[in-house]
């Protein structure tokens, strides 16, 4: 957490991005019903608010899933990222609606359970063209629901970052599966040409841009995506060359991959340290921080850890992984081996050897 | 590593926003929430089945006689002058929900009844969304007794089954594969299923089914409700509506 002592909870940041994200959701509904009602009758409400909520989880899941990319190519995209679970859940409440007023509208009122029918009516789930999409919504929405849930950093403590990671890369398993939900339902109805380009551009713009990132990472790891990695050059302790001192920026980082783990090599105040890559609160790439105020601050939320030792300031305790480093001229070496969270190391003072 | 620029702003959530970065957002944030809008304006006219209006018309009260092969209906005779067209109009029955007329109501087939509900129609298709009916004594004036239909041979159609109630106006779009799931229960539940052909000229015509024996067909069609298909049979006029009789198990799909 911060060293400013500022909680990192409801801020002016955070009030003025729910905001826009509020208003915009809601102008969105009310233009989408004011339009639809201009060319229908008055019999179809309903049917207007499932298309309403459909179309805007999607088309907000396209933002949210855009902001993680965007971010790794320029940090100009930050702030966007700062608050995105506002975003997921908002996101997910829409959904919720979506397949709420489906169910209802489409199954209510019969002779079957509404959830039976939902999954019974239709059986063709050997075939493409006959598939239920209805399903695919279904587990879609499951999914969204446990990301949901367990937004809240509440559970990312409890669950640990790599676990509450791990779950909400589920969002891509939805993404793909609303993708199907969308081609095989709506767009085998609504065949007009623009509706599938839009579902076509946003799938391509999506991939395309988590491809792009990739092999940026790649590039700046010198991993080649195909082949065997570049071997570093390591020293007979263990250490291996990760470039020059004046490859950093003062009070920034260069992001070095050693034994296959990203490392974040900060320069400052003349002194070299090397902490994990990996932010504790949501897996934030600290590399791409910076020291403010002496701390190395997470450029995703903020949260703060002392180079020396990859301690939060206390009060707060969070730990991360450290490096040993030393220097050779001005080249930069650093153990192959992390030390345990929280253990302290005496920085390489830059023009000592 | 891309940076923001030489004066190296970072921004902290908890803290204000760098100017430049500020710049930046003010313009992306209207352009994203622009974007977002505007699929607002540009999605609802791209979907299909905005023009054709299911319409409710204010009649709650019908009277006419009540029939109950191949799927409930009820007979109103016309008034006036009628010319060749069939002197009853013929309007299909379902109950309130995805359902037939209830039993109560179908006790009363093959008399004359005063019928409470709620009428759907598009194009010269309606439903009634029966609501009650008690039997009344057959009118002294008028049409009293509808023809046999009469057969007007054999013809191969192409359409799609729809639900006799969703797609006259209650849930629209009432056809294709969004809409299959409620077609199928509806027509499990006793609605009418209706065969809709567009012939050559795009008009749209409409066939009761029945099977060889002119009996209901909705269990054997479910699974074939919302896809193209191929029905050949026979075509009998009656009242102002089209009968196709089939066996379900011929229907080809296309
Ligand atoms: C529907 C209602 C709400 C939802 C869906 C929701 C969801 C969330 C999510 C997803 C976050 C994490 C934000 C991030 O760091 O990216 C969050 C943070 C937070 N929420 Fe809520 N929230 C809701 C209502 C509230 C209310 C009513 C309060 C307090 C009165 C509250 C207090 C907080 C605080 C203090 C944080 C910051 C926690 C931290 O970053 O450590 N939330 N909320
Ligand atoms: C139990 C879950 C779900 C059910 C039963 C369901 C059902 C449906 C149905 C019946 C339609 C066709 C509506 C029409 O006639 O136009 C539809 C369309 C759609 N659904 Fe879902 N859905 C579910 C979950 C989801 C989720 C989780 C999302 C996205 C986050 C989603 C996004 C969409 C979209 C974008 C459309 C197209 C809307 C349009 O035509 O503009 N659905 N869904
Ligand atoms: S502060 Fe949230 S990931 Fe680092």
């Amino acid at each position: 957490m911060g060293v400013a002592y500022k909680a990192v909870q409801w801020n002016r940041q955070k009030f003025v991005y729910d905001i826009i994200l509020l208003t915009t959701v809601v102008f969105y509904l009310f233009f989408f019903e004011g339009i639809s009602l201009h060319f229908s009758s008055d019999l179809d409400i309903k049917g207007i608010w499932i298309r309403a909520f459909g179309s805007a989880a999607f088309i907000l899941l396209h933002v949210i899933l855009s902001i993680g990319p965007l971010s790794r190519l320029s940090p100009k995209f930050l702030p966007l990222l700062y608050n995105r679970r506002h975003m997921g859940v908002t996101m997910f409440i829409l959904a919720l609606l979506h397949a709420r007023d489906a169910l209802a509208w489409y199954h209510d009122f019969g002779n079957l359970e509404p959830i039976v029918s939902l999954f019974v009516s239709n059986t063709h789930y050997a075939d493409f063209i006959r598939f239920p999409f209805e399903a695919l919504g279904g587990v879609a929405l499951v999914i969204l629901f446990l990301m949901a849930a367990t937004s809240h950093d509440f559970w990312l403590t409890n669950l640990t970052a790599p676990v509450w990671k791990a779950l909400h890369m589920g969002v891509y398993l939805a993404y793909g599966l609303l993708v199907g939900h969308v081609v095989l339902g709506a767009l085998e109805t609504n065949t007009h040409p623009l509706l599938t380009l839009a579902v076509g551009v946003g799938f391509v713009w999506i991939v395309g841009i988590h491809l792009i990132t990739a092999l940026r990472e790649a590039q700046k790891d010198g991993a080649p995506l195909f082949g065997p990695p570049a071997q570093p050059k390591v020293d007979a302790d263990g250490f291996v060359h990760v470039g020059s001192v004046q490859d950093i920026p003062e009070n920034r980082a260069k992001i070095a991959v050693v034994a296959g783990e990203r490392v974040a090599i900060f320069k400052y105040e003349g002194k070299i340290s090397a902490i994990s890559n990996v932010c504790q609160h949501q897996n934030g790439p600290l590399g791409e921080g910076k020291i403010v105020d002496g701390c190395i601050t997470c450029p995703w939320h903020g949260y703060q850890y002392l180079p020396e030792s990859g301690i939060s300031p206390p009060p707060f305790t969070e730990k991360i992984p450290t490096f040993n480093v030393k220097l050779q001229g001005d080249q930069i070496l650093v153990s192959a081996k992390p030390n345990l969270p929280g253990t302290p190391v005496v920085p390489a003072v830059i023009g000592q050897v | 590593m891309s940076r923001l620029d030489s004066h190296d702003e970072f921004f902290i959530g908890y803290l204000g926003v760098p100017p430049q970065l500020k710049r930046f957002l003010l313009g992306l944030i209207p352009v994203l929430v622009l974007g977002a809008l505007a699929f607002a304006f540009i999605l609802p006219p791209l979907h299909f089945d905005h023009f054709n209006l299911g319409k409710r018309t204010k009649v709650p009260e019908f009277e006419g006689l009540l029939v109950g092969e191949p799927s409930p209906h009820l007979l109103v005779p016309r008034t006036g002058d009628v010319g060749t067209v069939s002197d009853f109009s013929l309007y299909l029955l379902s109950g309130t929900g995805k359902t037939s007329p209830k039993p109560k109501v179908l006790e009363h087939v093959d008399k004359w009844v005063k019928l409470k509900g709620t009428p759907f129609h598009r194009n010269h298709l309606t439903v009634i969304a029966t609501k009650s009916a008690e039997p009344i004594d057959r009118p002294t004036s008028g049409p009293t007794q509808p023809a046999e239909g009469s057969s007007l041979g054999e013809f191969s159609l192409k359409g799609e089954i729809v639900d006799g109630k969703c797609y006259p106006g209650v849930m629209k779009p009432g056809r294709t594969k969004t809409h299959r799931s409620c077609a199928i229960r509806c027509i499990a539940g006793g609605v009418p299923p209706v065969f809709v052909v567009h012939n050559s000229v795009g008009d749209k015509l409409y066939f009761l089914l029945s099977d060889l024996d002119g009996k209901a067909v909705n269990d054997k069609v479910l699974d074939r409700v919302a896809d193209p298909v191929q029905i050949t049979g026979e075509v009998v006029q009656y009242a102002d509506a089209f009968v196709l009789k089939a066996d379900p198990a011929t229907y080809q799909l296309l």
